[in-house]
C-alpha cells in the first residue's frame, strides 16, 4: 500500500498478522484448540488430551503471546483491566486454565474419583472454554473493522476449537487410548456440519456489515486470500474431513492412514481459518474518495 | 472541567505539511513514526476534480476506544480530555492500535532505526532520544502537546491563544487553518466555531465522539 493510499483506500491490519503479528495468529489457533481439546477430553475423561491441551496452551500460547509482546516481562500488567478489557479478561482466563488445570492433572492422577478432582475439572472445563472463546471477544469488540464486529466470531472460534479437539481426541484413540472412537467421529461430523454452515453464515452475514465488510469477504472468496480460504478453509478443512468421515460411516471404520490424514487436513483448515479472519479485517476509509 | 479539542479548517489547509514537520520536530519522532498526517481525498472524473486535504491526528476522543482495550493502563484519559500513554506500562500487545478506529496509534518498533540507515544518527536524533526518550516495543501517539500546555499553564498562559503554549501543529500551520481551545467553554474559539461553520467529526457513527473538529 502506497502511503498516500494508507486509509484512503481499504487498508487491511497489519499489527496481528504481519511480521511478528505470526505468533498471535498461532496463538489464537492454538488457544482454541488447547481449550477444545480440553473440553473434549473431558467429556471423554482421557488424561492425555487433558494434558496435551494443558501443554498446548501453556507452551504453544503462552509462548507465542510472550514472543509477540513489545515488552514481554511486562506481561503480568496485561490482567490489570479486566473491568474493560477482552485482552485482560482473556489473559486471566488463560492464567486460571493454567492453575486449574494443573491441579486437575494432578488430581486426576494422584486422586482419581475424589471430590477434589471433579471440583478442578469444573473449574478448568469452564475456563477451557473463556480460552477458546475470548479471542473471538477481542476481535469482535473492534468496531473499526466491521469484517470482525459481529457476535457470531465467538460462536466460531469456539466451535472451530472444539471441532479440533475432537481431531485430536480421535489421533489419541488411535494411538491406544480407551477412547470409543466412533463416538469421537460422530461428535467430529456433527461439529464438522455445524463449523461449516456457520462460517458460510458469517461471511455472508458480513457482506451485510457496510462496504468495508463487503471488502473484505471479497479479498477473500475472489482476491488475494482466495487460495488460503478455498483450499485451506475449504478444502483442506471441510471437504477432506467430510470425505473422510463419509468413508467412516458408510464403509466401515476408515484406516488410521485416513483418519490421520483427515485430522492433519482439518488442523490446516483452522489455521486457515484464523489466518483469514486476521489478514481479512480492513478498516474502511477515513475520508471520501474516488479511488477505492 | 476543560477538554482540549481542536478545529480544522479544510477550506483553509493547503496540504503543505507543516503540521506534520512540527510535530516530528517538536517530539524528536524516529523514522516511520507519524502523529500528525495528510489524507488527500480526491473525487470525480476529470475535468471535474475535487481534491482535499485531510489532516488527521490522534482525536483524543470523549469515549476513546483505547482507552477501554488497553489490559495494562497504560492508556488512559485525563481529566482534561487528553488521552495519554504511560510508556513505562505499555507492554506493546498493540490491541489499542488495532481498536483505534482512525488508525492514530503507531508501534515503535525499533530503536536503532536511523533517517539516514548506514550513517548513524544525526545530532538531533541523538538530542531527540536524550530530550524526549520513547521506548522501542510500546505504542506511541499525538499528546497534543501536553508538555506545551501544562508548562503554559504553569507559567499563566492560555493554550490555544499564546503559542506557547499551544500544540505544534497548531502554531506551525502557515494558513492558520488550526485552532485550538477549551470544547467546554462556550466562549472559546474552538466554540464559536462549531457552533458557526457547523463542524463535523471525522466518522462519529464509531461512537467515540472525537475531540478534533472539521470545517468544510
Amino acid at each position: 500500500m502506497k502511503p498516500y493510499e494508507w486509509m484512503v483506500k481499504y487498508t487491511p491490519q497489519t499489527e496481528w498478522i504481519e511480521q511478528r503479528g505470526i505468533f498471535v495468529w498461532l496463538a489464537e489457533f492454538s488457544g482454541g484448540l488447547g481449550g477444545g481439546l480440553y473440553l473434549v477430553s473431558l467429556y471423554f475423561n482421557s488424561l492425555w488430551g487433558m494434558l496435551i491441551s494443558w501443554l498446548v496452551i501453556v507452551v504453544l500460547k503462552g509462548g507465542c503471546h510472550l514472543a509477540y509482546l513489545g515488552k514481554p516481562l511486562r506481561f503480568w500488567r496485561m490482567v490489570l483491566k479486566p473491568q474493560t478489557s477482552w485482552l485482560s479478561r482473556g489473559l486471566l482466563l488463560v492464567i486460571l486454565f493454567i492453575i486449574f488445570g494443573a491441579f486437575q492433572l494432578v488430581s486426576s492422577y494422584w486422586l482419581p474419583g475424589t471430590a477434589w478432582e471433579l471440583v478442578f475439572k469444573v473449574l478448568a472445563g469452564i475456563t477451557a472454554f473463556g480460552t477458546a472463546i475470548y479471542a473471538g471477544f477481542v476481535m469482535n469488540y473492534i468496531n473499526g473493522i466491521p469484517f470482525w464486529n459481529s457476535a457470531l466470531l465467538p460462536v466460531l472460534f469456539i466451535i472451530y476449537g472444539i471441532l479440533d479437539g475432537f481431531g485430536i481426541v480421535i489421533a489419541i484413540a488411535l494411538g491406544g487410548s480407551n477412547i470409543d472412537i466412533a463416538v469421537a467421529e460422530i461428535g467430529s461430523r456433527i461439529f464438522l456440519i455445524i463449523s461449516a454452515m456457520i462460517l458460510a453464515i458469517y461471511l455472508w452475514s458480513a457482506t451485510y456489515m457496510g462496504p468495508a465488510g463487503k471488502h473484505s469477504v471479497i479479498k477473500l472468496i475472489r482476491g488475494n486470500m482466495a487460495p488460503v480460504l478455498w483450499i485451506g478453509v475449504v478444502f483442506c478443512g471441510i471437504v477432506i474431513p467430510i470425505g473422510v468421515s463419509a468413508i467412516s460411516h458408510f464403509a466401515g471404520e476408515a484406516s488410521a492412514s485416513v483418519l490421520v490424514g483427515g485430522i492433519i487436513c482439518g488442523m490446516i483448515g483452522a489455521l486457515s481459518l484464523k489466518y483469514c479472519f486476521l489478514k481479512g479485517g480492513i478498516y474502511g476509509p477515513l475520508i471520501p474518495s474516488g479511488i477505492y | 472541567m476543560t477538554r482540549w479539542g481542536m478545529v480544522i479548517s479544510l477550506q483553509k489547509c493547503v496540504g503543505c505539511y507543516s503540521c506534520v514537520i512540527s510535530c516530528k520536530q517538536e517530539h524528536y519522532l524516529p523514522p516511520d513514526v507519524f502523529w500528525n498526517r495528510i489524507l488527500i481525498s480526491e473525487t470525480g472524473k476529470y475535468p471535474t476534480v475535487t481534491k482535499q486535504m485531510y489532516p488527521i491526528l490522534c482525536s483524543h476522543c470523549k469515549e476513546p476506544a483505547c482507552v477501554k482495550v488497553c489490559p495494562s493502563g497504560a492508556t488512559t484519559k485525563r481529566e482534561d480530555g487528553i488521552v495519554g500513554i504511560d510508556y513505562d506500562k505499555c507492554v506493546g500487545c498493540r490491541y489499542c492500535v488495532i481498536a483505534c478506529p482512525y488508525q492514530q496509534r503507531t508501534y515503535y518498533a525499533d530503536g536503532k532505526k536511523e533517517y539516514f540507515p548506514g550513517q548513524g544518527f544525526t545530532e538531533l536524533e541523538m538530542i531527540g532520544k536524550k530530550l524526549y526518550p520513547l521506548q522501542p516495543g510500546t505504542v506511541v501517539k499525538c499528546n497534543f502537546c501536553v508538555e506545551r500546555i501544562a508548562d503554559g499553564i504553569q507559567r499563566g498562559l492560555k493554550p490555544g491563544v499564546n503559542r506557547e503554549a499551544t500544540p505544534a501543529c497548531v502554531i506551525a500551520c502557515p494558513a492558520k487553518a488550526r485552532y485550538f481551545g477549551d470544547l467546554n467553554d462556550p466562549q472559546s474559539e474552538v466554540c464559536q466555531l462549531i457552533k458557526e461553520k457547523r463542524a463535523f467529526q471525522l466518522h462519529p457513527e464509531f461512537g467515540t465522539e472525537p475531540s478534533v473538529f472539521y470545517i468544510a
